[in-house]
């Protein structure tokens, strides 16, 4: 009978379901003849107990485990993701040497001499992302101090609201304005600019990840001592060197992990690349010809057929955990710096007036 | 008191109203803080001391949606002139807040700020030592300039920032609450220093304690709800109040 004692003591807590699992036990022992009648017994407690408990509990329990089986569905994704990548890529280095990621001049899984150099597209990535991430900064940075530090309540509420917009246009609306528009603006200046190129395609990436800096610049400014500005107003400073001389040091912790979350964001980023910068493979430093990263190079290869097992497909979800490893790096030192930087920033660490 | 002679006024307030949106912190108040006087101003927390102590260097418009009218004046010259600027204002009307902090750096960077910012750059050794001295943090000698400023016990923190204002040499100092948060000791210590200050300017504080006023100020002035309850001679307000609600506080009677 020690299921049934099990189920009374979970139904302990309300009266009825005690109830129903003693009931549930009596029933099962007046029928109880021999081994089969203990067993159903048992069955008919825990059976009553369970009825008793989504009656009278509200159904608290069936709740919490639906709640539990979500959790674990969606952890159990991310396990799958990462355990994917990881299973194909290191099938994918048993026949191939890591070393050659680095060694190999280009990346051609397809030719008679297969080459695995990542090497150009980690430069194309780097290329677009870190060229739409410096410009973005300093556009970024200021437009937080105004808004923080200049700006009227309203206006500010106005003018951050009309920044935040930029984050909610899909990525592909970017690139197709990047390449109908910035394009052939750019072609106004250098004509002789690629159909596809770099710089269009970080012009518009920078577009798109300004509200990450912006709003994190302004969060970090935010956790910065509020008695520094007044301190050093009083003392007959100007708003310019207070911002520079206290403010700003006291939030660059946290601005430097809102630049490594926008980072993240570039990285990433595939639609605007494709469509602004073309796919070509090259390694040409020139930002107005074309660029392939990361990103659109998985896009391109996904895309196509490839068999699985083979050497081609293996090399995709080798591309697939670089950038995956690069983006887990970014997010991770981004966030850390964001929240250690708004610990310190209350403590005002790192200022040096 | 009649030690007090007659001074010229170096600040003045003259119907002074400040709001802040559409609450009223500072109503209608008019007065005259003579030169070289230690002046109190004292009310419950929400008076208007604090507001009233930074209308007079113009502190007020830094808070979001704050408008004056009224007149506040600095030896005569309207402060919300537009000829007024007003971080040059506040070199000459210098102010400890009451939530005050250090700049995180040595004592000396936190004593060379304002100086510095001042575009002085001559001498700022001596100019440390001489304010450092004043507050009486130099007993240690030179090589506080190298301590760090946040691990100085609250008092000599509290000294250091008044230190920090007076560098810069100003003609008023304007203190809010000096003596708030600290133990006795560090009290006295700001105390006697304040004591020591009306030597070379005119001190005006804002407090919540009515015996530090009746210690320190030569004059006191009661704020109660924004609005100037009684203004005048120290001794003269605290044995004799005319005002029945500065009676009331001073005695402990009301809020």
């Amino acid at each position: 009978m020690r299921r049934n004692g099990g189920a009374t003591r979970d139904a302990g807590a309300v009266p009825e379901d005690a109830g129903a699992a003693t009931e549930g036990a009596e029933a099962g022992r007046n029928g109880a003849e021999g081994a089969g009648g203990e067993a159903e017994a048992g069955r008919n407690g825990v059976g009553a107990g369970w009825r008793g408990r989504g009656v009278g509990g509200g159904g608290e329990g069936a709740g919490r485990w639906i709640l539990l089986g979500c959790t674990v569905a969606a952890v159990a994704v991310a396990l799958a993701v990462v355990g994917t990548l990881a299973v194909e890529t290191l099938r994918f280095f048993a026949f191939v040497s890591p070393l050659r990621l680095v060694v190999d001049s280009a990346w051609a899984p397809l030719a008679e001499e297969p080459g695995f150099g990542i090497l150009s597209l980690v430069a194309g990535t780097a290329q677009i992302a870190a060229g739409a991430t410096l410009l973005a900064i300093p556009v970024g940075l200021m437009t937080a101090v105004f808004l923080e530090f200049y700006a009227p309540g309203r206006i500010a509420a106005a003018l951050g609201g009309a920044v935040d917009f930029l984050a909610m246009i899909p990525a592909v609306v970017y690139g197709c304005l990047a390449l109908n528009f910035v394009t052939p603006a750019i072609a106004g200046v250098w004509p002789d600019v690629g159909g596809f190129n770099g710089l269009s395609a970080f012009l518009a990436l920078a577009a798109m990840i300004l509200p990450t800096i912006v709003s994190m610049s302004r969060r970090a400014l935010r956790a910065a001592p509020a008695p520094l500005l007044a301190d050093g107003l009083a003392l007959g400073a100007s708003r310019g060197r207070v911002l520079v001389r206290l403010v700003l040091p006291a939030a660059w912790l946290g601005i430097l992990g809102g630049v490594l979350l926008a980072l993240a964001r570039a990285v990433g980023e595939t639609m605007i690349v494709t469509l602004a910068a073309g796919n070509p493979q090259n390694l040409d430093w020139s930002p107005l010809e074309g660029v392939r990263t990361l990103t659109t190079h998985l896009a391109q290869a996904s895309l196509g057929d490839l068999p699985a097992g083979t050497l081609q497909y293996g090399a995709a979800f080798a591309v697939a955990a670089a950038l995956f490893a690069l983006g887990v790096a970014l997010h991770t030192l981004g966030s850390g710096l964001v929240s250690r930087g708004e610990d310190g920033g209350r403590h005002g660490a790192g200022v040096h007036p | 008191m009649s030690m007090l002679g007659p001074a010229a006024s170096v600040l003045i307030a003259e119907s002074l109203t400040v709001r802040f949106g559409r609450r009223i912190a500072l109503s209608d108040v008019t007065l005259a803080i003579p030169e070289g006087r230690v002046v109190s101003v004292i009310g419950p927390p929400g008076a208007g001391k604090t507001t009233l102590l930074r209308s007079f260097n113009r502190m007020n418009e830094l808070l979001p949606r704050a408008s004056t009218t009224g007149a506040a004046r600095f030896r005569g010259i309207d402060l919300h002139d537009a000829r007024v600027d007003p971080v040059d204002l506040r070199r000459r009307i210098g102010m400890v807040l009451a939530e005050t902090s250090l700049f995180p750096g040595s004592v000396f960077d936190n004593v060379a700020f304002g100086l510095r910012a001042q575009g002085v750059e001559e001498d700022l050794h001596g100019r440390a030592e001489e304010a450092l001295t004043r507050v009486g943090l130099w007993t240690v000698g030179a090589e506080i300039l190298d301590a760090h400023a946040l691990d100085l016990p609250a008092g000599d923190q509290r000294r250091l920032c008044m230190a920090r204002t007076l560098a810069l040499e100003p003609v008023v100092l304007l203190l809010d609450e000096p003596t708030g948060h600290l133990d006795p000791v560090s009290a006295a210590a700001i105390e006697s220093l304040i004591h020591a200050l009306r030597e070379d300017c005119t001190v005006v504080v804002a407090t919540c304690d009515p015996a530090l006023a009746g210690r320190i100020s030569d004059l006191t002035a009661h704020l109660d709800g924004g609005g100037l309850m009684e203004y005048g001679p120290t001794r003269e307000l605290f044995t004799n109040p005319r005002n029945s609600r500065t009676e009331a506080y001073l005695t402990g009677r009301a809020r």
